[in-house]
């Protein structure tokens, strides 16, 4: 990472930037407002979830409210959304790693440029919208599923539904694909000419290239990019929520619900401990991604 | 054809398959929006429809003055955050990433059970919540999209140099920091406005009305209608997020997709 540290002394060490009381000022002037806002909205609910998920009805400490996520309904509801999270990641790296890798070393500099702009757009579509339209396209009345229907595929004759496991996979591929594509285009472009004609003139094969030096410099960020898309459909809840209306029983769902106040246990904290669970397995996902991350960043520029 | 020799036809394929896949939905939405079955034809009725839904005006005004607010904190408190960090503050980048950062790695819907209950009251009343609530959510894009942005910028350097010109601290910044940060800046509000319009699952959850979820709410009476308005949503969010990379030519895309 570069340093764009300020010289805040100058050569014989006398401060430029004024006094140490008016670096104390400017640099609380800088941060307070955004810590601050953060406090407020940010760290203060958070940290209202993880005290309340410790006590139960009447206020007093239990980890009563942690025994019931590994009890039945929420423990299903738990490991659909790990598996939800898994084939999501799984479906989604996969083609999103091959087209990224195309992309990169056969298009030119235009595409990658188009690729990247529609890439960003889609992966932030998402939520209801984005349900509604793959109901129009694949639900029982939808456009495609009516097409294919007609040169004679009938998708919901061979049990395919939208509204199932796999029809929300299929659905998340359509943000995750492009994810893939922007986290992983980086790492293939740093992945310089140079190296492989270095190889190559030291006598290596294309695959001894690929086995010694490709693959184990991409896999890390394969692996964050992964990562990456594990956490996000792991806690994606708008889409699930518009589009299976609550037909598959995922972990944000089920915390929904309970806020809703249709509630099947007796703490009301329950909610709270089911989301500091959400937390720590994002967090499991997202402190790995973020961390390849940085470290790949210092080759890839 | 080049596009067809033995190199590029993995390309061509790949691309082929791709463009299909992210097609095949929009068209089949276009073409289910247009439907009127009553008629057994095509046209704009449920366009008309929900243009004239009696409180289309009042949801899409209620999520754009949100959008607006959520955008206006971040140009207040993390965009001269973000400028000062590289004008001089640069020893704090660390802990400034951290905070913008971290909303990223937790589930809104965590977040949405902790804003019921320890948000200051004067949050809780109106919708006003959402704003702030849409800023927090944000705050990840719009840090990476001002960061990436301004480091390509030899900030320090050019601020140095209009001072050392002997221009004004008022000047320099009217004259030499505004204009070249311009474009990154509204690249991260149009992220943050983007993302707020779209933002379905803390609005849901709070129990507050936004155009999102009246669009969920219509779509239990009148799914062609619903279906009409995620387009007409879609569109416009497609533009807002194209208008980036208008002001932005990303070498190395710096979004990540929101939650979903």
């Amino acid at each position: 990472m570069t340093n764009t540290e300020a010289s805040s002394l100058d050569r014989k060490g006398v401060p430029t930037w004024g006094t140490l009381t008016g670096r104390l000022v400017r640099v609380a002037v800088a941060l307070l407002p955004l810590l601050a806002f953060m406090g407020i909205f940010f760290f203060a609910p958070l940290w209202a979830v993880i005290e309340a998920s410790f006590q139960d009805n009447n206020g007093q400490f239990t980890l009563l409210n942690y025994t019931d996520v590994f009890k039945e309904p929420i423990a299903t509801a738990m490991r659909t959304s790990l598996g939800l999270a898994l084939a999501s990641a799984v479906v989604s790296a996969i083609p999103g790693a091959v087209l990224a890798f195309l992309i990169e070393s056969r298009g030119g500099d235009r595409l990658r440029q188009i690729i990247a702009s529609i890439s960003g757009v889609l992966a932030n579509t998402g939520g209801v919208p984005l349900a509604f339209m793959f109901v129009a396209a694949l639900g029982l009345e939808g456009s495609a599923t009516g097409f294919l229907k007609a040169i004679g595929l009938d998708i919901y004759g061979t049990g395919f539904s939208l509204y199932t496991f796999w029809g929300l996979v299929l659905v998340y591929a359509y943000f995750q694909i492009p994810l893939m594509v922007i986290v992983f285009s980086p790492a293939i472009h740093g992945l310089r000419r140079e190296w492989n004609e270095a190889a190559k003139t030291l006598g290596a094969s294309g695959a001894q290239f690929w086995r010694h030096i490709g693959v184990p410099l991409l896999f890390p960020s394969f692996l964050s990019a992964f990562l990456l898309l594990f956490a996000s459909a792991f806690s994606a809840y708008a889409t699930a929520r518009a589009m299976t209306n609550g037909t598959i029983a995922l972990l944000p769902l089920m915390i929904g619900n309970l806020l809703d106040g249709n509630v099947i246990f007796d703490e009301v904290n329950l909610a709270k401990a089911l989301a500091v669970a959400m937390v720590v397995v994002t967090l499991l996902a997202m402190v790995p991604y973020l961390i390849i991350q940085r470290r790949a960043q210092r080759w890839q520029q | 054809m080049k596009l067809l020799s033995p190199r590029q036809l993995p390309l061509t394929i790949g691309l082929f398959l791709a463009s299909l896949f992210v097609l095949f939905p929009i068209v089949s939405a276009t073409e289910f929006s247009l439907r009127e079955p009553a008629k057994n034809t095509h046209g704009f009725d449920n366009y008309i429809w929900f243009f004239t839904a009696e409180d289309f005006g009042k949801y899409l005004g209620i999520s754009l003055g949100l959008s607006v607010f959520s955008a206006a904190i971040l140009l207040v408190i993390l965009v001269p955050t973000v400028i000062w960090l590289n004008l001089g503050g640069g020893r704090y980048r660390g802990l400034v990433e951290f905070v913008s950062l971290l909303p990223l790695v937790i589930p809104v819907v965590a977040l949405a059970i902790g804003a019921q209950t320890a948000l200051p009251g004067f949050a809780q009343t109106n919708e006003s919540i959402l704003g702030f609530m849409f800023a927090v959510l944000a705050m990840p894009y719009a840090y990476r999209t001002l960061d990436t942005g301004l480091r390509a910028i030899p900030l320090r350097t050019i601020v140095e140099a209009a001072r050392g010109l002997g221009a004004s601290w008022l000047r320099t910044i009217l004259s030499v920091v505004i204009p070249v940060v311009r474009s990154t800046v509204a690249s991260a509000l149009f992220m943050t406005l983007a993302l707020s319009l779209g933002e379905f699952t803390l609005t849901s959850l709070l129990h507050w009305d936004t155009f999102t979820t009246w669009v969920t709410t219509m779509s239990q009476s009148n799914i062609l209608g619903a279906i009409a308005l995620s387009m007409f949503s879609l569109i416009g969010v497609f533009v807002l997020l194209l208008l980036i990379s208008v002001f932005i030519r990303p070498t190395k895309s710096n979004v990540v997709a929101e939650e979903n």
